[in-house]
């Protein structure tokens, strides 16, 4: 399945009334590789953001967007286009079909628990917070990601930001992050 | 005789999980583990190895592989 179909089957629940994401819009861009610079730019500028995947009624842009808090639209657009990454679209969350989706799927195995996020999935030993296994995504660094990190505590495993080269790279680290924070409490 | 892990038809990392469940209760000796995926048998060789034990032989059989795990 690709990155989109993923996405487009992961429809939220909610009504536009009661999901609090009135003051949220969300950013579309063309590439996955400028959700990733935009996201790096806009959390060093302090801003509250989430990549997300698309909700099911964009259908422009590539497989991820970023969440925004809508105060801060011009703010937000003005240092992007200084970074040379301004969004194709920039949309006021105003209905469930505009409600970005979660790119995060988590799944209990009693002693284990597995992160998916996009296409990559993390599993840990939850009894000792170690790595027992890494897969998905299909990208040439996911051998070398899985080979460095696997075996390896979240507490001592590298960052596959710092180590990946890929797509898959950036998305196994939302799911190392999603990770870390439910079981490193 | 050693003990077999059929992990066919599962996705990961269901194949790994019931592999190190498997060697956890063995400690030594031979198991053989059944997969269906070129994924599944890296990921179960690499989880194998990393709980020390040996990968002393992966047999390609059709579309299947079968994977020997050694511990002395």
């Amino acid at each position: 399945m690709s990155f989109l179909g993923f996405f487009r089957d992961k429809l939220t629940q909610g009504s536009p009334g009661d999901n609090g994401n009135a003051d949220r819009g969300i950013m579309v861009f063309e590439h996955t590789g400028e959700v990733i610079q935009a996201e790096g730019a806009l959390k060093r500028g302090g801003w509250e953001i989430r990549v997300m995947g698309p909700p099911p009624e964009i259908q422009s842009g590539c497989d991820l967007v970023i969440e925004f808090p809508l105060i801060e639209r011009l703010n937000i657009l003005r240092t992007l286009e200084k970074e040379g990454i301004p969004p194709l679209q920039m949309v006021p969350v105003t209905g469930p079909l505009l409600q970005p989706v979660d790119i995060f799927h988590v799944k209990d195995f009693g002693e284990y628990l597995m992160v998916r996020a996009a296409n990559m999935k993390l599993t840990v030993e939850k009894a000792t917070g170690m790595i027992v296994n890494v897969s998905g995504g299909g990208c040439p660094d996911v051998p070398y990601l899985a080979s460095a990190m696997v075996g390896r505590s979240l507490g001592d495993a590298p960052s596959p930001r710092e180590i990946g080269h890929t797509l898959c790279g950036y998305s196994l680290q939302l799911a190392y992050e999603e990770t870390r924070r439910r079981c490193l409490v | 005789m050693s003990t077999q892990v059929d992990a066919r038809g599962l996705s990961c990392p269901q194949p790994v999980l019931m592999t190190i469940d498997t060697i956890k209760g063995e400690k030594t000796g031979e198991v053989e583990i059944l997969v269906d995926t070129e994924t599944s048998k890296e990921n179960v060789s690499r989880a194998a190895a990393n709980q020390g034990w040996e990968v002393a032989d992966v047999a390609e059989e059709g579309d299947e592989y079968r994977i020997t795990i050694r511990r002395e």
